[in-house]
């Protein structure tokens, strides 16, 4: 698919508009449907769009492993983070009324961390998935005598 | 007739039995195992289908704090269950999907009733390659016809 010039500049002109129709989801979901999921698989499916056209090893580029998986990690600490926060300040646990002096205030700051954390690793999930996938060669399982340290790169 | 009436009034419940039973049917039927993950998502679908039109309230909204006062609101509770669920479920089919690829790095197929056959052949149900007693890579896992 890399040599076709139509799918070349469609996923050009698309690649921009998915991330930030990505980003609106999730910084919407404070008020209306949408948030850190919904937000996550479609920023991740303007990256596995452009894995798809211009080949896995350019997609590799642009969000290398060892990026990948510290935002995936991030994710789950920014979520956790938030929770002991509110613990630290005499609230329960992802208790969101205690990190401001407004408690409304409070609310809003909360979720939007707590959504962000989400989007982050579920982003960065699905990415490792697909880099996964589609970088599996049947050889490393069947000729090599034993790999398995080797996680998606090549 | 009262019974056509009330399947009609209940047109949701119909999808949800029709997703689910050829869901299922693609799961029994079908020797690829991909189509089998294929169907389990389906099946999967139509539970997902099941809670949501059960926890929605007619002209309901999000059950979101509106600056107008009381508003009609749909159960959130099916709503927050199945988004969990609908996370459960893409791990799952990539479960599902990385043991695929394991089976036919090790079988040459994904074909349920070819890889019984190689397992009949080769004597006796393996949960493990015997990689560690034949080094060479003589084993028939390697070798079979891709």
């Amino acid at each position: 698919m890399r040599d076709n010039p139509v799918l070349r500049t469609a996923a050009k002109i698309l690649f921009a508009p998915i991330i930030v129709f990505g980003l609106y989801v999730q910084f919407h979901g404070d008020y209306s449907p949408g948030g850190g999921f919904q937000a996550g698989v479609i920023i991740a499916a303007a990256f596995i769009l452009h894995g798809l056209i211009f080949g896995l090893e350019a997609g590799r580029r642009l969000v290398p492993e060892w990026l990948n998986l510290a935002m995936l990690a991030a994710g789950v600490l920014i979520y956790g983070g938030v929770g002991v926060a509110g613990m630290a300040l005499d609230g329960l646990y992802l208790d969101y009324n205690v990190l401001l002096p407004d408690p409304s205030a409070g609310q809003h700051v909360g979720i939007i961390l707590v959504e962000f954390g989400v989007g982050l690793t579920v982003t960065s999930v699905m990415l490792a998935l697909f880099h996964a996938f589609a970088g599996f060669s049947e050889d490393r399982f069947a000729d090599k005598p034993e790999d398995t340290a080797g996680g998606g790169s090549q | 007739m009262d019974l056509v009436a009330t399947i009609t009034a209940n047109w949701n419940y119909l999808i949800v039995i029709l997703l689910m039973m050829g869901g299922l049917f693609i799961v029994i039927s079908q020797n690829n195992m991909v189509k089998k993950l294929v169907g389990l998502a389906i099946f999967q679908t139509s539970v997902f289908l099941f809670y949501i039109t059960v926890g929605k309230v007619a002209g309901g909204t999000a059950p979101i704090l509106m600056s107008y006062g009381k508003a009609a609101y749909s159960n959130p509770l099916p709503h927050v269950l199945i988004l969990t669920a609908i996370v459960v479920g893409v791990a799952t089919t990539a479960l599902g999907l990385a043991l695929v690829l394991r089976i036919h790095a090790a079988f040459g197929s994904i074909e349920d009733d070819e890889v019984l056959a190689m397992k009949a052949d080769a004597g006796m149900p393996r949960s493990k390659r015997s990689r560690s007693s034949d080094p060479d890579g003589s084993d028939p896992d390697g070798g079979d016809p891709a």
